[in-house]
């Protein structure tokens, strides 16, 4: 009877090719008729197989780890002494057989943080990018929304003013109050419409008219047109920016004059609570609106002008104010956004003032204002039917 | 690559290595790691685990080609891809940090490396098997044996070595450490199977 090993000794010589012809046939009659002793080699077979593989495997592993530490003490070429013994000693390594693990000087720290980055690298890259747009398109919006703050206060010719509320905001004076001009952005469909409009009124028979200053304000040419669709061409003569008035006189030479002017200037301050109303045109036709004097100051107490309740809306502005009796009392000029129907009109003393100045420079024409008022005790529509002859809309190209 | 080496073609390469030329084997593991750790790093995974893939995909690669079983049906370099990056994905669900996605950078193609790597994967555990039968089977088995088959040791070598009084004595204590690592081996593989 056998023992496995000796059967295994059988098999190593079977297949090392060391049995007499006689033995190797014998063998191989009884692995044919017996399937247990053929198995017995197949698993005899498949053990050193195992056990050879797992050398050359072994082998392998050690070559490559070689190969691999011989790829990266070339890449990182070290220069002090120092790391020369250390490789000195690698090589000590490889002549025992035991691969060496290549290492990289870094702190345990720096090993979590370069982890950290090469995982996370995609996510923090999009992340920066949105970081960086994000504060470039506050910046950039912000920049244009205070220009247009800007361009909007400039050409109402209220730089002053809009710094004003803004310290006072941050002063706590004040409530948030912003103020708005009224202007016309509305473009008319017509042909070359202009850029802005306003409204403006005779000041004179002789072709003198009045409006707001912010109305003009930046204009290469100006066209007036009345209720009757006449156009004239006109100039300014003079402008106040503090009172938001402008004068204008009409230069065409076929203009012949205006007629009697219906109206008079009202030299002193009206009373509060007098009705008052105004026309104007904020859209293509003349719009009449109505209300009281409520205040005999203006925006932040303002003198100049008086506050009104009368709702306005862009292109009101210069407007005539009259009162019940048809004097002439204000120019109208803006309103507040937040403050329900809350409109300011520069006072008609002002403007007496300016053209008083005017004449006694003696600029120009004389200023034949008109004297009488004949609308008093009339009825609205019959005074607005005297009016609007003399109501204008004043169309301004840039 | 480094001056004086001279550079392969893939099928040089192949043929080098089925020789067994040590330089060629050298040469291929140089020339491809850059692209496999860059993979790898970029994947999340860090410079040691970079190399442990490659050498684990250069492993398959190399007996492929050692069985003469290689059939290479596209570039060496898309074939070590399609490994490592085979063997990286299974890394990292092991790791269950990062699901399944990947950021490819070469165009990743049916190799048949898919299939290979099965293979490959069978054999290695066979081997792991055998690895821990070696380390259960006691001395002085695991030194007689790893030296008869792993190191390429004569039988007179080895009785000289052990102190053995013949080399007839130390073959028959080698072929009752084979009969101990049997029963070990079949036993351990068919409990992992």
């Amino acid at each position: 009877m056998k023992t496995e090993a000796d059967y295994y000794a059988l098999f190593e010589a079977y297949r090392a090719g060391g049995l007499a012809d006689a033995e190797r046939t014998a063998l191989e009659h009884r692995l044919a008729a017996d399937p247990a002793l053929a198995q017995r080699l197949n698993e005899f077979e498949e053990l050193t197989g195992t056990l050879t593989a797992y050398g050359r495997r072994r082998a392998l592993r050690q070559r490559l780890a070689a190969i691999h530490a011989d790829m990266v003490t070339e890449q990182a070429p070290r220069l002090d002494l120092a790391k020369v013994a250390e490789q000195d000693e690698r090589g000590e390594q490889f002549a025992s057989g035991q691969a060496p693990r290549p290492m990289l000087r870094i702190s345990r720290t720096e090993q979590k943080l370069r982890a950290f980055w090469q995982g996370h690298r995609a996510t923090m890259m999009v992340a920066a990018a949105v970081a960086v747009l994000a504060v470039f398109t506050t910046l950039l919006g912000l920049e244009m929304y205070r220009t247009s703050q800007q361009s909007t206060s400039s050409r109402y010719g209220y730089t002053m003013l809009r710094r004003e509320v803004e310290r006072i905001k941050r002063d706590q004076r004040s409530m948030n109050r912003v103020i708005t001009q009224i202007d016309a952005a509305a473009p008319t469909e017509r042909l070359n419409p202009g850029k802005f409009s306003g409204t403006g009124f005779a000041l004179t028979a002789d072709g003198y008219l009045v409006t707001s200053y912010h109305v003009i304000q930046g204009a290469d040419s100006l066209l007036i047109e009345n209720s009757a669709r006449q156009r004239f061409r006109a100039e300014p003569v003079f402008t106040d920016v503090a009172h938001d008035l402008a004068i204008l006189q009409i230069t065409d030479k076929d203009f012949t004059g205006f007629g009697r002017l219906p109206y008079a200037f009202k030299r002193g301050q009206s009373e509060l609570g007098e009705k008052v109303y105004t026309l104007g045109y904020p859209r293509e036709d003349l719009v009449f609106n109505d209300g009281s004097l409520s205040a005999r100051s203006g925006f932040e107490g303002d003198t100049g002008f008086y506050q009104v309740s009368i709702p306005v809306n862009p292109g009101n502005s210069g407007g005539p104010l009259l009162d019940d009796r048809g004097n002439l009392i204000g120019v109208v000029s803006g309103r507040q956004m937040d403050v329900q129907s809350a409109a300011f009109a520069t006072k008609s003393s002002y403007l007496m003032r300016l053209v008083d100045s005017l004449s006694a420079a003696g600029a120009g024409k004389p200023y034949n204002l008109p004297r009488y008022n004949q609308l008093g005790g009339n009825t609205r529509p019959q005074q607005i039917r005297k009016l609007q002859d003399y109501v204008f809309v004043v169309k301004v190209y840039e | 690559m480094g001056k004086g080496q001279p550079s392969y073609t893939d099928e040089e390469f192949v043929a080098a290595i089925r020789r067994d030329d040590d330089r060629a084997l050298a040469q291929l593991y140089r020339l491809h790691f850059p692209m496999i750790s860059h993979y790898v790093l970029q994947n999340s995974g860090t410079d040691d685990e970079a190399k442990d893939v490659y050498q684990e995909g250069v492993m398959v690669f190399y007996e492929k080609v050692r069985d003469g079983s290689l059939e290479l049906s596209c570039q060496i370099k898309t074939y070590l891809y399609a490994v490592c990056r085979r063997l990286w994905l299974k890394r990292l669900a092991e790791k269950t940090r990062f699901g399944g996605r990947l950021d490819d950078h070469e165009p990743f193609l049916e190799t048949g490396a898919e299939a290979d790597l099965e293979r490959a994967e069978e054999k290695e555990r066979q081997l792991g098997t055998m690895a821990q039968s070696l380390d259960l089977i006691g001395e002085p088995c695991r030194s007689l044996l790893e030296g008869f088959y792993l190191l390429d040791k004569s039988m007179q070598q080895l009785t000289d070595e052990f102190g053995y009084t013949n080399a007839d004595n130390a073959k028959n204590q080698k072929y009752k450490c084979l009969v101990r690592l049997k029963k070990l081996f079949f036993n351990q593989y068919q409990e992992s199977n």
